[in-house]
């Protein structure tokens, strides 16, 4: 593990990644492709041409190579030059997503998600690109014998060009499978890949969030689009519960209201005890925007002493 | 034992003029193949495709190499600095430009 100071891990160290060393299992977020001609399993809005992951040394044209916390590589999850409207579903491209696919050790009451991140819009047009990113975030995709459920975090950084700096999570949802499908009588249930389904607001905000009430944070983009500063993030979630436990970032610890949890979702077939942590970024305009993500520790506490 | 890692960086992505894949970047890898898949290519048409680099993942330059296709074919590159994308255009039979729906599968190895 590199920058051991920055991470806080639960005591069973389940995988620490280091991008020095490679991918380490990270790749693209996309659908399932088992329809007829590979084809994917729904349409509902445009899954497959999300921004692609990649290794990063943060390299750029007038501050050259920023490297990483420690060492030259980082994970850099990229969005196309695409977005749609805030009150919109996301346009195709507009996102892009990494995911890790892991299973729940067995006897595991808490889980922690711990990266050191930044977040950056592309230099390709001279001034300050901070409010063309409209957000990132983490969540983490987990089922049991009876719930599926993703608790996640997210950074509503700015919405149609305007700064909101405040963080949200992702809560219970009411609407019917259809509604969270923007319409579509499909495959999905409501709750569950509140990334990219559930109705959007043009605050921000979606059907199935929940602004943080102490959430307002104005986290460090930097002066300048080629200057990144890497910042601790940890999310921890109570596997017992389903809930959410605790969620710091940078100088800052977020309080949950007692007993927060996302949406819990019926059980989807084959797929009990996954753990599927997601980062993911957002563009606001018709530019690319990157989450860096450096090393990921990610951690467990059993019901048995370590 | 060296890193490897494919990227789909371009999936059934359609281009309506002329085709330029994300800035891909990789520089920690030695050497690089481009895989290129058209999908419903109408026959007689073809793409022809050129490599490039760049130092920043935003300023572009021919690298050379150079790719044309009716169906699907690849590429090798090496020594390639730290982006790489392929840009170019799919002609009729009478070299009209045409929309054109590729993948563009980006191996890396190093």
């Amino acid at each position: 593990m590199t920058s051991t100071g920055f991470f806080d891990p639960l005591p069973r160290v389940l995988v620490a990644d280091d991008f020095d060393r490679g991918m380490s299992g990270w790749l693209d977020l996309r659908p399932n492709f088992v329809a007829p001609g590979f084809r994917e399993h729904s349409d509902d809005i445009d899954l497959i041409h999300w921004g692609p992951t990649m290794l990063s040394s943060a390299t750029f044209a007038f501050g050259g190579t920023h490297g990483s916390a420690q060492g030259t590589y980082s994970l850099k999850i990229s969005s196309r030059a695409a977005a749609a409207p805030p009150d919109e579903p996301p346009a195709p491209g507009s996102m892009g997503l990494s995911i890790k696919r892991l299973a729940v050790p067995a006897g595991t009451r808490r889980v922690r998600v711990e990266a050191l991140i930044a977040y950056k819009a592309e230099q390709d047009r001279p001034g300050l690109g901070v409010d063309d990113v409209r957000a990132f975030g983490l969540f983490v995709d987990l089922q049991d014998e009876v719930h599926r459920y993703m608790p996640g975090v997210r950074y509503v950084n700015a919405v149609a060009g305007q700064p909101v700096r405040r963080w949200q999570f992702y809560s219970p949802t009411d609407v019917t499978d259809e509604q969270w499908s923007y319409g579509a009588d499909g495959w999905h249930k409501a709750g569950i890949d509140p990334q990219w389904f559930g109705a959007r607001r043009a605050d921000g905000s979606t059907v199935a969030t929940t602004w943080f009430p102490d959430g307002a944070q104005h986290l460090i983009y930097n002066e300048s689009d080629d200057k990144l500063n890497w910042m601790p993030l940890s999310l921890t979630v109570n596997l017992e519960t389903r809930s959410y436990e605790e969620f710091r970032v940078g100088t800052r610890r977020f309080s949950f209201p007692d007993g927060a949890h996302p949406t819990l979702a019926p059980a989807y077939n084959d797929i009990e005890g996954l753990l599927n942590p997601v980062f993911f970024v957002e563009a606001d305009t018709d530019r690319r925007v990157s989450l860096f993500v450096d090393s990921v520790v990610i951690s467990a506490e059993t019901g048995e002493r370590s | 034992m060296k890193t490897f890692y494919t990227s789909v960086v371009e999936l059934r992505q359609r281009f309506d003029t002329a085709v330029e894949t994300h800035p891909y970047e990789c520089g920690w890898a030695d050497e690089a193949i481009f895989f290129v898949e058209t999908h419903d290519l109408t026959p007689g048409t073809r793409l022809a495709l050129r490599v490039q680099v760049s130092p920043d993942g935003i300023r572009w330059l021919d690298e050379g190499t150079e790719l044309e296709l009716t169906d699907t074919g690849f590429v090798r590159v090496a020594h390639f600095g730290g982006f790489l994308r392929m840009v170019g255009t799919a002609v009729d039979t009478e070299a009209r430009p045409v929309p054109v729906t590729v993948s563009v599968r980006l191996a890396l190895k190093g």
